[in-house]
């Protein structure tokens, strides 16, 4: 069966040329970033080269760049080394769980935390934002794009606000990141998470920035790699591979914008054509995140139904244990949980092109009358 | 194209070894892990394979979809299984009956919600790794024993609606349990080795008391201690709460008699627990309520055979309608007749119907 893989906003397909570069790096650079010797120099200079291409893609000093895990590492090492008991953290109510259940955590250890709730066009809306500070406001963490909806969030402007307020501001631009154009030096932004393998990247790799001038403790001890904040050796291929991803991601920015724009558009007259009722849910998207709902039909029979013809989108929030409920990003929107319960989510990237995106929808639109029969025939 | 079918996955040896059997068959099979119930909720939970719904045993039907190239799906079934299943087996013990939550969850979870289910994956047939068959005889199908004396499931299955039998594959019925075991070694399985599970899959403890305190705290903490009395209401002496006794019950009464004293009736109006000798706890006959037949002619007043409990031996019996209630007369007075509990009726190895044992 030919699949097309339609959930890009979950994890990328690695770029040829990346992967390329990994299998090379695995294969012959095999030594120890800290030894002094010829292997471990030639080791260092990948890391340090992939430091560079990172910082390059953000306008900022390679000295700012640690590498991580990933994004949900990124966003513990803030919010667990910057808020201490008594301070006061705010972040939106729709963020990765690794910065919500990160905060819960912190609430019951004495800081206090306020949750912004989106307004119905599915971004933070500044004022709220400002609203919420108080006099020992420590930091804000607002993602720059909503993962379910693709809403962009005015993280320039709450980076001025905190700035002149001497707040501390992080961003998650997890799902930003090559999307959008991130000119970190016209932002005033303390610290952003992003992680390899949602720009075509590998896994269990990410980056933490950290502004110049901003400290943090380590948040694990050992041999001090990463400007002693993050000990352990190096995991070079991954490095070497986001290097370049992030590279490939920002040096072609427009074009990929571009390409994104017209496929989104491609899809949603596709489904328009074959006559599918469906909603468009959030406003100011970046490109290719597409949040449906398809009234009447329920989003895990359309993921199911869909995954069984080789096409794979997503729904509600992905769950180890298998629960299904209705996203609370939605809700919070102002959805009603049915038509919550009725919504998918289908995210398109570089890899896709017109022919996909047509039998995708064309494909869509023949299940949806499936399953509006079968629901009429069961009454 | 080879034609659909649901495959229930509990992740334990049966179900995996029913996914192969269909597979041999030729069907297009679509591994389902049914999510009923969340163990965070109310405690109980003891991490093991046995522990039907935990992220082991789903990761185990994975594991076994992924090796014979099938797809796997864990669907959330937790809301249908609550209001249907638990929320009874609680209402029926404060109730001071005995339920028997496996039958609810056939007849309202597996043959209702799991068909319509299969109705929305497109998929021809459900399946499930029961020990029991499906006999079809000029276009008519019936539900018989599994061949297995020692793991015949049909007990449990009397509830589920007659129409969706011809849409039902029981792959195992005609198997016994060693041999399953067989193919899931020589197939290499995960789940080839996994215990046999015996305890209501929600409470994995098996300490039902302790569920109950959980999952209805108010209720039971309202039910306080009371009189054991024996027939003629005499007391004879205290009980810690009726919904800690069942029918039968000998141990555990505190009660010294030259001859022993037994449950014969949990009166939860009067809050009051009545023992009786040995004898007087049999009965020659039961009033039967919620009956499904699995025949198109329900045998009245036919001798048939009945059994009243799970594992217990089936015995000679009529039924009746008397004022528009089932009444079951047996040939042979029946010991422990519990209200709450399943009756089974058979023609031989054939499942005639069922229903739930109001009193006696």
């Amino acid at each position: 069966m030919n699949r097309i893989y339609c959930d890009i906003a979950a994890t990328t397909p690695i770029d040829s040329k990346v992967l390329e570069l990994m299998v090379h790096t695995q294969e012959y650079i095999f030594g120890n970033p800290s030894s002094v010797h010829i292997f471990g120099q030639e080791a260092k200079a990948v890391v340090e080269r992939a430091r560079i291409q990172v910082a390059e893609s953000l306008n900022c000093n390679s000295s700012e760049i640690i590498f991580t895990s990933g994004g949900s590492e990124s966003n513990n090492i803030v919010l667990q080394n910057t808020l201490n008991a008594g301070d006061h953290f705010i972040t939106s109510s729709y963020e990765h769980p690794s910065i919500l259940k990160t905060a819960s955590h912190l609430g019951s250890k004495g800081i206090e935390v306020t949750l912004v709730l989106p307004s119905s066009d599915g971004s933070i809306d500044k004022n709220s934002v400002y609203d919420a500070c108080k006099s020992n406001t420590k930091l804000i963490s607002i993602m720059g794009v909503n993962n379910e909806l693709g809403t962009l969030n005015p993280i320039k402007e709450i980076g001025e606000f905190c700035a002149s307020n001497n707040i501390l501001f992080h961003s998650d631009v997890v799902q930003m990141f090559g999307k959008t154009p991130l000119n970190i030096s016209e932002f005033n932004i303390d610290f952003l998470s992003f992680a390899g393998h949602k720009i075509y990247g590998p896994k269990g790799i990410g980056v933490l920035f950290i502004r110049k001038g901003v400290t943090l403790p380590p948040l694990i001890f050992g041999g001090g790699q990463e400007n002693n904040l993050r000990a352990g050796t190096e995991n070079v291929d991954a490095i070497a591979g986001f290097g370049l991803a992030s590279e490939i991601a920002t040096s072609n920015l427009d074009d990929n914008i571009e390409h994104l724009t017209q496929i989104e558009n491609c899809f949603l007259n596709s489904l328009q054509k074959n006559d599918v009722d469906f909603m468009l849910n959030g406003k100011n998207r970046v490109p290719g995140i597409c949040n449906l709902t398809f009234f009447g039909i329920s989003g895990q029979t359309l993921l199911l139904n869909l995954d069984m013809q080789g096409i794979a989108i997503s729904f509600g929030s992905a769950c180890s244990s298998g629960s299904v409920k209705a996203s609370q990003t939605l809700l919070e929107i102002g959805m009603s949980e049915e038509d919550a319960l009725n919504t998918v989510r289908i995210s398109f990237g570089k890899p896709h092109t017109f022919e996909d995106c047509e039998k995708v929808a064309i494909t869509i639109a023949n299940q949806v009358k499936k399953l509006k029969n079968t629901s009429i025939s069961h009454g | 194209m080879a034609e659909k079918v649901l495959v229930a996955m509990s992740g334990g040896v049966d179900s995996s070894v029913a996914l192969i059997k269909i597979i041999e068959q030729g069907f297009d099979p679509i591994g389902v892990t049914m999510k009923l119930w969340d163990y965070g909720d109310v405690g109980g939970n003891i991490v093991s394979e046995t522990n039907c719904c935990s992220i082991e045993s789903i990761n185990t039907a994975k594991l076994v979809c992924d090796r014979m190239g099938f797809p796997h799906y864990t669907l959330d079934f937790t809301g249908v299984f609550k209001e249907t299943v638990v929320d009874n087996f609680t209402s029926e013990y404060l109730a001071g009956r005995t339920p028997n939550p496996c039958v609810r969850c056939n007849s309202f979870v597996k043959w209702d919600a799991f068909i319509h289910q299969a109705d929305q994956l497109g998929a021809t047939y459900i399946s499930t790794g029961h020990y029991a068959q499906i006999e079809k005889i000029n276009g008519d199908y019936s539900l018989l024993k599994g061949v297995d004396p020692l793991k015949d499931q049909a007990y449990v299955l009397w509830g589920i609606p007659k129409e969706t039998l011809s849409r039902t594959l029981l792959p195992l019925g005609g198997l016994y349990k060693s041999e399953v075991r067989e193919i899931a070694r020589k197939h290499n399985l995960e789940s080839a080795e996994t215990p046999e599970s015996m305890e209501i899959c929600f409470v994995a403890d098996d300490n039902y008391k302790r569920f109950l305190a959980e999952y209805s705290p108010e209720e039971i903490s309202n039910i306080n201690e009371g009189e054991i009395v024996d027939e003629s209401g005499k007391t004879l002496g205290k009980h810690s709460g009726f919904t800690d006794y069942t029918i039968g019950q000998r141990k555990g009464l505190g009660l010294s008699f030259p001859e022993p004293r037994y449950v014969k009736e949990i009166d939860s109006d009067n809050n009051k627990i009545v023992v009786g000798k040995k004898n007087s706890l049999f009965a020659d006959s039961c009033i039967v309520s919620n009956t499904n037949w699995l025949i198109e002619n329900p045998p009245f007043e036919n001798e048939i055979e009945c059994q009243i409990r799970y594992n217990s031996k089936s015995v000679k019996c009529k039924i009746f309608i008397e004022n528009e209630a089932t009444s079951v007369q047996f040939n042979e007075p029946q010991l422990a007749v519990t209200p709450g509990q399943s009756i089974v009726f058979y023609d031989n190895n054939k499942v005639l119907g069922g229903g739930i044992i109001e009193k006696h």
